[in-house]
């Protein structure tokens, strides 16, 4: 009796529970709005530091279950082949694949030296720990956060290109948004910088992974094969960085500008480290706030 | 429904949403918290719905790019209509859940969807693909995960299952021998 009267109670406080936690996830939704209008982060990066261990651990477990996969995949094609020629073939590919896996790590590094000791803004060195774990966005996570000096808006970059902007930090953690995410663009210019080359902007395009250039006039010569630079004029972006290859170029008349598709240079899907640019960009000087007509004596003196 | 497992399968599931994508990026239109959300509210047990629906919601918001409590209010809201259906309709047999396995990943999707762009940060993955894909992907693996979910939580209709089925063999070889 007691226990159906319990289940009675329950059935009927269900909705003022369900209104108290829609509430609470409202403004939890609505702060979190609020911070991202203000661009402080600060509850959202309360929360990161909070869930940083969970995802260190599925990022373990990514990797443990990716070398499962890997694992079924080779079993799979040496599953045809004799018992013994597939026991050697797979202590062999076991060795290929280690050799493989330290020389791409080797190589990854040394890019990463070689970025280090290129002259231009301090870096950070950083290791991807999760991806978006929703299908909505394109953001990755860093395991480095405004303790070493990560700060909003800073450039993203590997040596073979730029990777995004930091959106969001937190002590431990920072999130950055990849250039190929439709809310992600900058300034940029075809070709070497000071040379005849267009200028215009990189928009990306989503889960395709390719970059879109916009608003360069239709009567600039522009080809495949074709690289693409940062011109620094976006104010979050240092000028020089690579942005990445034009794969195809629909062209464009006199009135109306070329369409321009870019892939990434760096590898956006195979992204383990990055550097965060300690970039500040140069301050713009205000510009001038009063009327071109009034006379500036009097308006100094009436004050 | 004993409250360690359910802490045990949700943690599970919301790792396994971390992590899979990195394996296989398509595997991240599997939403295995939504699938746990919907198994806790099919037990009718309303509290037990929400509070799984709010956290599940809110582990995947703050890695996100998105905003943090729009999965938590989507998640809570679904695991409650799904609740109340339970109340209303016989949902125990396996293939109604399969419909409600879509519907929650409907709905969830929709409202989700709906408070991003609500809050002005509409997502950039195009809506009626996301929302498709993602129907398919928790609908189909959702359904074998329910039926494992059912054997961890409830032996005891798993052992029915299997009794029923051996009734309607004994049943059929009955109405053979009585047809000689």
């Amino acid at each position: 009796m007691a226990a159906s009267r319990t289940q009675k109670e329950i059935r009927q406080r269900a909705p003022i529970w369900l209104v108290i936690l829609l509430f609470a996830n409202f403004v939890v939704m609505a702060i979190d709005a609020r911070d991202r209008f203000t661009q402080q982060q600060a509850f959202k990066g309360f929360v990161q530091a909070m869930v940083s261990p969970i995802q260190s651990a599925s990022s373990w477990a990514s990797g443990t279950s990716g070398g499962f996969f890997r694992q079924i995949t080779s079993f799979r094609s040496t599953a045809i082949e004799n018992e013994a020629l597939k026991q050697r073939l797979a202590e062999t590919e076991l060795e290929l694949r280690n050799a493989r896996e330290a020389k791409t790590e080797n190589y990854r590094l040394q890019g990463l030296l070689a970025l280090k000791a290129e002259p231009g803004p301090e870096k950070v060195f950083a290791r991807v720990i999760a991806r978006d774990a929703s299908v909505w966005f394109n953001t990755i996570m860093i395991n480095r956060g405004s303790a070493s000096g990560v700060a909003l808006n800073m450039p993203v970059v590997t040596p073979g290109g730029i990777v995004g902007r930091v959106v969001a930090v937190s002590p431990v953690t920072a999130q950055v948004m990849l250039i190929t995410d439709e809310k992600a663009a900058a300034g940029a210019i075809i070709g070497q910088l000071g040379g005849s080359g267009a200028l215009g902007s990189v928009r990306g395009l989503g889960n395709s992974g390719l970059i879109e250039m916009r608003y360069v006039s239709g009567l600039q010569q522009v080809e495949a094969g074709d690289y693409i630079l940062t011109t620094g004029q976006d104010g979050i972006y240092p000028p020089g960085l690579n942005v990445g290859e034009v794969i195809e170029v629909k062209h464009g008349t006199a009135t109306q500008p070329h369409q321009i598709y870019i892939r990434p240079s760096a590898r956006l899907d195979q992204l383990s480290e990055v550097a965060v640019l300690l970039y500040h960009p140069p301050q713009r000087p205000a510009p001038e706030q009063t009327l071109p007509n009034v006379d500036k004596t009097k308006v100094t003196s009436d004050k | 429904m004993p409250q360690f497992k359910i802490a045990a399968v949700l943690a599970l599931a919301i790792i396994l949403q971390l992590s899979l994508r990195e394996a296989w990026p398509p595997l991240s239109h599997i939403d295995f918290p939504l699938i746990v959300v919907v198994y806790v509210a099919l037990q009718r047990d309303a509290w037990t719905a929400l509070i799984v629906g709010t956290i599940a919601g809110l582990a995947i918001d703050a890695p996100s790019g998105g905003l943090i409590g729009a999965g938590g209010f989507s998640k809570t809201l679904t695991a409650y209509l799904i609740y109340l259906a339970a109340t209303r309709i016989n949902l125990e047999n396996a293939l109604i859940r399969i419909p409600v396995l879509a519907a929650a990943a409907v709905v969830d999707g929709a409202i989700y969807f709906f408070w991003q762009r609500s809050l002005g940060h509409a997502p950039s993955a195009p809506f009626v693909q996301t929302i498709s894909y993602n129907l398919i992907g928790t609908t189909v693996i959702g359904t074998f995960i329910l039926y494992m979910l059912d054997s961890v939580f409830n032996p005891t209709s798993s052992q029915r299952r299997q009794f029923a089925s051996r009734r309607r063999g004994a049943r059929r070889s009955k109405g053979l021998t009585k047809r000689r």
